[in-house]
Order: C-alpha cells, then structure tokens, then sequence
C-alpha cells in the first residue's frame, strides 16, 4: 500500500468515500495488510477483528453506493483501546484478570462509533488497567513507538498512539485519568484531546478513578480529531457524569487563526515547578512566538504548583482505583503485572479522611484555575516534559508519571488538547498542551489547526514505515 | 520482609501478597507519603468536596 493511503487523514479519506473515490473495503483491507505486515514490531493491537471490519466495510459500501451516506465517519477504519466494551468481543484491560471477560453490549461511545458508520479493525494494547505498564509481564507485549521500536510510547493508551503513528488506523479512542491520552500523543507525535469531564460518556469503559475518567479521540490531525469528537461526544444519561451540555460544531472555527485570541501562558509548569528537557522548553517557546507573531495576546499566567495537582490528583486516583480492584488485589494478585500491582497497592492504606480532603482540596485547586482563566480563552504548557525514553529504561521510565503536566486538567476537568510541536535531536517527537474553558474544545482546535498549518508537523511519519 | 508490614497487610485483607508484593506495597505506601505531606491541613471548616452528594439525584 503506499504511504499515502496509509496516512491518508479521516476528514480527506471521509470526501474520498463521501465521492465513491475510495472504497471502504479497499481502504480496510489494505489497512489490515498493513498492520499483518508491521504490527508484529509494534504490537499496537491485542486483537484484531478482519471479518467483522469486512463486513461493515461492505455494508458501508452498499449504503454510500444506494445514496444513504451517514456522515465523514461512514466507512471510516477505526480501533478502540482495550478498556472500551464492544459487544461480543473480549475487553481484557491488557490484563490475566479479565481474560475471558466478553462484553454483552457496546459502551456507549462504541454505540455511537458504529451509528456513524465506523469500521472496527480490533482491540488495542493498553497499560494494564489503564494503569501500569509498559509491562513485559503480561499476556500480551506493550506496543513500541513507531519513530523508535526501541522506545516508550507512552500510555495508557499505548496502541492508539502506536497504531496512529504507524499508519494503521486514521482513528481511535483512548482514555485519560492523569494523562494517558495525552502522553501517548505526545510520546508518538499525533493528536489527542481529553475533553471536559462528563462531555464523553464512560459508560462501558472499564473504570480507573471514576472522577478522573475521560474518554477521547486520537488522531493525527487537528481536523481529524474535532470529527471524531463531533461523533462521540454529548449526554448520556446513564453516564452519572455526563454533562447535559449542548454539542457544538466542534471544526466551526478551525480556519479563523488565532489573532485576538487571549492566550496563558503556564510557563512555571515546565521551568520552574519541573525542569523541562531543553528541546521540549525550545519547542514551547517557539510555539508561544509564533502564536504572538500571529496576532494572538500571549501572556504568563500563575496556576498553583505542578506538584500540588499531582498530589491531589494522585491521592484520589489511588483510593477511586482501590475501590475498583480491591477484591481481585486480594484475591489474584499474582495475576497482576508488577508495575499495575505497585500502583493499585497505593491505596490500600490510604485513610478515609485523606481522600475527603484531596477532594476538598480538588475544589480549591479548580476554584484558583478558574481564576487564572479569567481573563484569557485558553492556555498553552507542556504535556511531556521529556521526548520519549527507551522502553527498558526502568528509572526514566518511573520519573515519567511525574515529569508531565497533564493531571492539573484531569483534577479540574477541563479540556487539554495535545499536538505535535518539532522534533528532537534525535528523531523523537516533541510536544505542547492546549488547554480550554470547560466545554472551550472548539477554540483549542481553533488555535491548533492554526499552529498545525503553520508548522507541517503532522505531515512527518516514521521513517521505518514509509512504505 | 518484616512482620510489621506482612501484619499491616494482614489487617488490610491482603494476606495472599508474596515478599515480593509486600516489597511493592511498602513502596507504593512510601510514594503516596510523599503525596499525603502536600495535602493542606488548614481548609476552612465549611470547605465542601468537590463532588457533592444530591437527594434527588445526579445533577445533569
């Protein structure tokens, strides 16, 4: 297949199958040639589904050909993290626990994925759990970064951030309770957005830390991934988090540029509260230049210090995820992998009263963020503050659950949207965080459409898989 | 491993954790200290947590 198909974006492959240009089985039947060909250096999936993919490709054919063109996500090749229930097939978690476990119905945002017309390649790797990895011990591998098979390619939702990166799907899902769509984007150099709590519903996602959780799309594309959040996003009223906000025209306002726009900067997150990596700081600044340079009204705001979110947000993850996995940890704990053992273990001893007082704090934290927005529409800070590490490298690879600035918005959440922004020294994709007013992701994509254009990042792919 | 941690296990129902496990829940118990000394003591007595209980349910 050639590279351009491989990487043809949805919005672009959405009018090509919208003009019977481009056939939805040739387009999933050459997508799963690709991935039988490659995925065995990346392990992006954990289960693939080719009949299952065919026959919605043909159905999707069928109805686009009889004039019933659903919208840009009809026939459109798709992969869900393995946490997101599809029914009839397994959701494992990427853990021995839940092997076996079949789900009954769709989650919702399955539900709503496959109503669009969407073609379902499989199942991708995640940490385990959506918690500990990358794990060499587990039933499955941890999937590898395309831009170096010898590096991490962030988590937890690993092999979306793979598989988008490698050329195996123009889309996908992932997860987020303290960064895991986001640090994946970053490590893997493609689109993530975690929106505003409560905008996607959870319902039939296997649960992390209940108030933390976040559904959200993962492309390689600003435009790509305002579609897919387009398809996913709005109420569920099973969902006790959902918002019953109204859905907007998420790509309104992707062409219209940044100037006037009152942009924050949260500078002291990666200078002085953690010390970025200097290429990451060097792509940042740019970032802020160019916007400036642009006509956008850049200036430095204060939030409260990374460590604190980190802290509060940590505290309530540990005892929400402890309440989930607390019979199986006393019971199978040897068929967890170490590293999701270790950091479900945190809360076994926490006290009742620190958590009512980390979600105490949670209000304040949020209270004092909202403050500092006041008077700007959104905010630009790092995500990772480092490009990827190797995957074996065990100290770097445990300092990357802090060295990031991706939990402040899942304590108060609001949406983070990340890009690709350069590239290091050593081939590996660079990063920055876009962050909104709650239910603000149509301007995040407003400004990143605009850096986007202006920088051509997401045109690079991996070298290893030009073909 | 000490019989202070395997006993601490213990009353937390977690007596089928190996050495090794316990090894990993005494790490995982000294990382969360470190999160637990940022935690603010001195919020003011009427301070609610940030999600709160409704009667009538969930608010939409």
């Amino acid at each position: 297949m050639s590279g351009e198909l491989a990487y043809l974006g949805l919005a672009e492959a959405g009018e090509l199958i919208r003009a019977m240009k481009l056939s939805p089985v040739e387009y999933a039947t050459a997508l799963l040639a690709r991935i039988e060909r490659h995925d065995g250096k990346y392990n992006a999936f954990i289960a693939l589904t080719p009949e299952r993919a065919m026959s919605a490709a043909r159905a999707a054919e069928s109805e686009i050909a009889a004039g019933r063109w659903r919208g840009p996500f009809h026939g459109m090749p798709y992969a869900l993290k393995d946490i997101i229930d599809v029914e009839g097939l397994q959701t494992t978690a990427h853990s021995k626990i839940l092997i076996g476990n079949i789900a009954r119905r769709h989650a919702v945002v399955t539900e709503r994925l496959e109503a669009a017309g969407g073609v379902l390649l499989g199942k991708l790797a995640t940490h385990e759990f959506a918690i500990g990895g990358p794990s060499f011990d587990l039933p499955w591998p941890p999937a590898r970064n395309p831009w170096n098979r010898d590096h991490f390619c962030g988590g937890s939702s690993s092999g979306s951030g793979a598989g988008l990166a490698a050329g195996f799907f123009p889309a996908a899902l992932g997860t987020d309770t303290g960064g895991s769509i986001r640090n994946p984007a970053s490590m893997c150099g493609i689109t993530g957005m975690k929106p505003t709590y409560g905008r996607v519903s959870r319902r039939g996602v296997a649960p992390l830390a209940f108030s933390l959780d976040h559904i959200g799309p993962m492309t390689r594309t600003v435009r790509d991934n305002a579609l897919m959040l387009q398809v996913v996003a709005g109420h569920d009223p099973g969902d006790p988090g959902s918002a019953d906000e109204p859905v907007p025209e998420y790509g309104a306002m992707l062409d219209q540029g940044v100037r006037g726009l009152r942009i924050g900067v949260i500078r002291h997150f990666y200078t002085s509260d953690v010390a970025g990596d200097p290429e990451q700081v060097t792509a940042l600044d740019a970032a802020v230049n160019l916007l400036a340079e642009a006509g956008a009204e850049t200036s430095e705001i204060v939030l409260p210090a990374l460590q604190d979110f980190s802290a509060c947000g940590q505290i309530i993850l540990a005892a929400e995820a402890y309440a989930v996995h607390e019979q199986w940890l006393k019971e199978r704990p040897q068929d967890y992998g170490a590293r999701a053992r270790e950091r479900l273990l945190a809360g076994a001893a926490l006290r009742a009263v620190d958590y009512v007082q980390a979600v105490r704090w949670r209000r304040e934290l949020r209270d004092q963020v909202a403050a500092a927005f006041a008077n700007i529409d959104l905010a630009i800070t790092a995500s990772s503050m480092d490009p990827a590490c190797r995957i074996d490298d065990d100290a770097t690879l445990a300092a990357n659950y802090w060295r990031q600035a991706r939990m402040p918005f899942n304590v108060t959440g609001q949406p983070g949207l990340v890009i690709p922004a350069g590239f290091s020294r050593g081939g590996l994709p660079l990063s920055l965080q876009l962050v909104g007013h709650p239910f603000g992701e149509a301007l995040l994509y407003r400004a990143a459409q605009f850096y986007e254009d202006a920088t051509g990042w997401t045109k690079r792919h991996p070298p290893e898989l030009s073909d | 491993m000490t019989k202070e941690l395997r006993d601490k296990a213990r009353a937390l129902g977690l007596d089928r954790l190996t050495d090794k496990h316990l090894a990993q829940f005494e790490r995982a118990v000294t990382s969360m200290e470190r999160h637990l000394q940022r935690l603010p003591r001195g919020m003011p007595a009427a301070r609610e947590p940030a999600h709160v209980y409704r009667a009538k349910g969930d608010v939409r």
